[in-house]
């Protein structure tokens, strides 16, 4: 299970009175494998949310549980892929996706079937033995989601994976993305700034004001891209085509919009 | 072959033929002051064969490694490990470093008297120093190695579970391993000049007791050999060190680069 | 790594490990375990330090040997900031220099500074000129090598432009070159003189007749390790004051052009 709860969450960074108040009054509820997306202005908190759920920082008011238990340390329940892919450089592939097996005491035949299947679902077989360096940008953020997947995590966190990935590799993983989330779906909280992104993979999308951020607003993406049945359309670009997409993009840029404004104002 | 070793080739060459020049056939230079090339290889034959300052080359050559690697090896068993504890635990560094900023500014060899007094002309004293002086650099490299691990990358480790040694052994030191080495390399580079400056003040065996007595007895052949040996030798042990490095770390692309 | 500690737990637990250290070291002392003559206290050394001050050994007052000891180690240092810089930078423009003088630097880098002492006693005696010629051994590579580094690793961007400029060359070494390759001069004459200065401190162990390191050895030969450590400190003090005043003369300069980090 990976029901996501955010209950009336502040954070605020530096001493309680005076630091930098990154998140206010955040209240959000994930259910169990929805597929959620945070988009906002830059420093609106979003990585912060994340990081909340990943253990990495805690909160200072409220509090952020994951399936009714709070959050105090990270773990591989809830997995997380870094924008800078956060590989081990100095293991293959191979071992970069086996250690995190090995921490939950996997025995090992167990874990060469589950690092086969990965590897055969990323289409990273041929490269098992391969170091980092060896690898361009998008194979390695495949390795990392592997080393993610392969933990079979209740919640998986993505921190703009695909920032730091050109253009053409970022539409590619995208699409692999959607294959892999309706293959084999779990609860997803993931961070972008790019909105048609957003509105291509998510279920749901939140929309974060600037700092203190705020939730403005909440998408729901879900039950018109089942009503206008956008999975039937294998290709991103068709899909990215439709009135509808389209109109759910421009809806979001609106909103960031006027946040953006507001900076300036 | 490429135009830097030809013209390297070239150069020593030419140096070769200057010193030859300018102590033997000119005699510019006489020979107390510097040795002619046909001097300093019979201070080889000499040092070689009969023996010089209480033993052969070999003798020496062999005590002086001895020292070096002893010492050497006892400075990275103890340095590494405090500069991982150092650069992980904020804790252990505000209470370890101001005895580090003490003891730091005192040169390694402004130990060698005091190493003396306590434990006499022998070996213990000579590893003694040997030691301090090659531990320091391990400790602070080691510290920044472990500071510059990218940070997603031990965050990546925490979300993996990892259970606290398989951290340190296969996140913590592979990390660090990079800087690591430098400070391994300042550490043999300093445990050299260590053992020769602790040799010279006064030894029984080695090849600073080599330069030291050659000096004394007014014999620039036997110095210049002795001279040779230590910077042979330095090289030597440079290289291996250079080898195991290239070896552990043929992951980094950054350290083959370096290797050229 | 592990989360920050504040300010104030830095500096308590900075107290408490410099108090756990000479409490130990005082302790030991004391205790007996350790034969007085060996182990002064703290305070013992503290004392001695203070008479050498004023009261002369081995022919000086601790303060006139220090001074005697920077003094050759100025004289070295200067001459090889004074010969390496310009030699590295002309190094780092021309590259037929580079290639003819490299081999001989690689060649002689595995010789330890100290390892010249033999042929600095047979030429200069006790003189003065031997540790000057020691601390040059040792302060000289770096003023080279950075000099060289800074001169060589000039982005050349900056060279671009300022040829698409029109610039003559003489005003492009003087203007664009030497500046450019400051900081890293700046950063390798620190490297230098702790270089040098631990030179000298090897050098008056072995060949000198004034001097802390001869101070120190004359202690050792008279079995007063009260002495040899007031050597120690003094030695460390000096140390401590070139290098964070060198320190500071590398951040004014480095903050005037902005490259402070």
């Amino acid at each position: 299970m990976g029901v996501i709860q955010f209950k009336n969450v502040g954070k605020v960074f530096g001493p309680k009175e005076s630091g930098f108040v990154a998140l206010k009054d955040i209240n959000l509820e994930i259910a169990d494998k929805e597929f959620v997306a945070i988009v906002g202005p830059s420093g609106c908190g979003k990585t912060t949310c994340l990081r909340l759920v990943a253990g990495f920082d805690n909160p200072t008011d409220g509090a952020v549980m994951v399936d009714g238990t709070p959050i105090k340390r990270p773990g591989p329940n809830r997995a997380v892929v870094f924008q800078q892919f956060a590989l081990f450089p100095w293991k293959s592939v191979y071992d970069n996706i086996d250690i995190g097996l090995r921490n939950l005491s996997v025995p090992k035949a167990e874990r060469q079937s589950r690092i086969a299947a990965i590897l055969n679902l990323m289409n990273l077989e041929p490269y098992a033995e391969h170091f980092p360096h060896q690898l361009s940008g998008g194979m390695q953020q495949r390795v990392a989601i592997a080393r993610a997947y392969v933990l079979d995590p209740d919640v998986l966190l993505m921190d703009e994976p695909f920032g730091a990935l050109d253009a053409q590799t970022r539409v590619v993983m995208q699409e692999e993305l959607v294959r892999l989330a309706r293959k084999n779906p779990r609860t997803v909280l993931f961070i972008t700034h790019a909105v048609e992104e957003a509105v291509y993979l998510a279920d749901r999308v939140v929309i974060m004001t600037r700092a203190p951020g705020r939730i403005k607003e909440v998408l729901d993406i879900a039950s018109i891209r089942k009503a206008e049945d956008w999975d039937s359309h294998e290709k991103i670009e068709d899909v990215m085509d439709l009135e509808s997409f389209v109109h759910l993009r421009t809806q979001i840029w609106r909103s960031l919009r006027e946040e953006k404004a507001d900076q300036h104002a | 072959m490429s135009r830097r070793v030809a013209i390297g080739f070239v150069t020593i060459l030419i140096v070769g033929l200057i010193w030859l020049m300018v102590t033997s056939v000119f005699g510019v230079i006489p020979s107390g002051r510097f040795p002619s090339p046909a001097e300093t290889w019979s201070a080889l034959i000499h040092v070689s064969g009969r023996g010089y300052g209480g033993g052969d080359l070999l003798l020496h050559a062999y005590n002086s490694l001895r020292l070096v690697v002893m010492g050497f090896v006892f400075a990275i068993i103890t340095g590494v490990p405090l500069g991982l504890l150092m650069g992980w635990s904020r804790r252990a560094e505000a209470l370890i470093n101001p005895v580090f900023l003490i003891i730091r500014p005192i040169p390694p060899l402004a130990w060698i008297p005091l190493a003396i007094l306590w434990l006499g002309l022998g070996d213990a004293a000579k590893i003694l120093v040997i030691w301090f002086a090659a531990f320091v650099p391990s400790v602070i490299n080691t510290f920044a190695g472990v500071r510059n691990i990218d940070r997603p990358v031990i965050e990546a480790a925490y979300m993996l579970g990892m259970p606290r040694m398989r951290f340190v052994t296969e996140v913590l030191v592979p990390g660090a391993s990079p800087m690591m080495f430098t400070g391994l390399r300042l550490s043999l580079q300093a445990s050299w000049t260590t053992l020769v400056a602790a040799e010279l003040v006064g030894a029984f065996y080695g090849l600073g007791r080599v330069l030291n007595v050659a000096q004394q007895d007014l014999y620039p052949g036997m110095i210049l050999v002795g001279m040779g040996a230590v910077a042979i030798l330095g090289w030597a042990t440079t290289r291996a060190l250079g080898m195991a490095e290239a070896r552990v770390m043929s992951w980094n692309t950054a350290a083959l680069a370096a290797k050229g | 790594m592990n989360k920050r500690i504040s300010f104030r737990q830095s500096v308590l637990l900075g107290f408490g490990g410099l108090i756990l250290f000479i409490g130990l070291w005082h302790g030991l002392a004391i205790s007996g375990l350790v034969p007085r003559v060996f182990l002064p206290s703290p305070l013992e050394v503290y004392d001695r330090f203070t008479t050498l001050m004023e009261r002369r050994f081995a022919g000086a007052t601790l303060l006139g040997h220090m001074l005697a000891s920077f003094e050759r180690f100025a004289y070295g240092f200067i001459l090889a900031a004074v010969v390496g810089i310009p030699l590295g930078l002309l190094m780092g423009w021309y590259r037929l220099l580079d290639e003819i003088v490299s081999p001989l630097f690689d060649a002689l880098r595995f010789v330890a500074p100290i390892a010249w002492v033999p042929f600095a006693a047979l030429w200069f005696g006790t003189g003065i000129g031997g540790p000057i010629m020691i601390i040059f051994a040792g302060a000289f590579p770096p003023c080279v090598i950075n000099a060289y580094r800074g001169a060589k690793f000039v982005d050349p961007r900056l060279i671009e432009a300022a040829n698409m400029l029109g610039t003559p060359s003489h005003r492009v070494i003087r203007e664009v070159l030497v500046p450019s390759s400051v900081p890293s001069i700046i950063s390798g004459l620190r490297v230098s003189a702790g270089l040098g200065w631990q030179s000298l401190v090897g050098a008056e162990l072995i060949v000198a007749s004034a001097g802390v390191g001869y101070l120190m050895v004359q202690g050792q030969a008279n079995i007063s390790t009260t002495t040899v450590m007031s050597g120690m400190v003094a030695i460390g003090l000096v140390g401590l004051a070139l290098d964070s005043s060198l320190r500071l003369a590398e951040r004014v300069i480095l903050r005037k052009r902005g490259l402070e980090n």
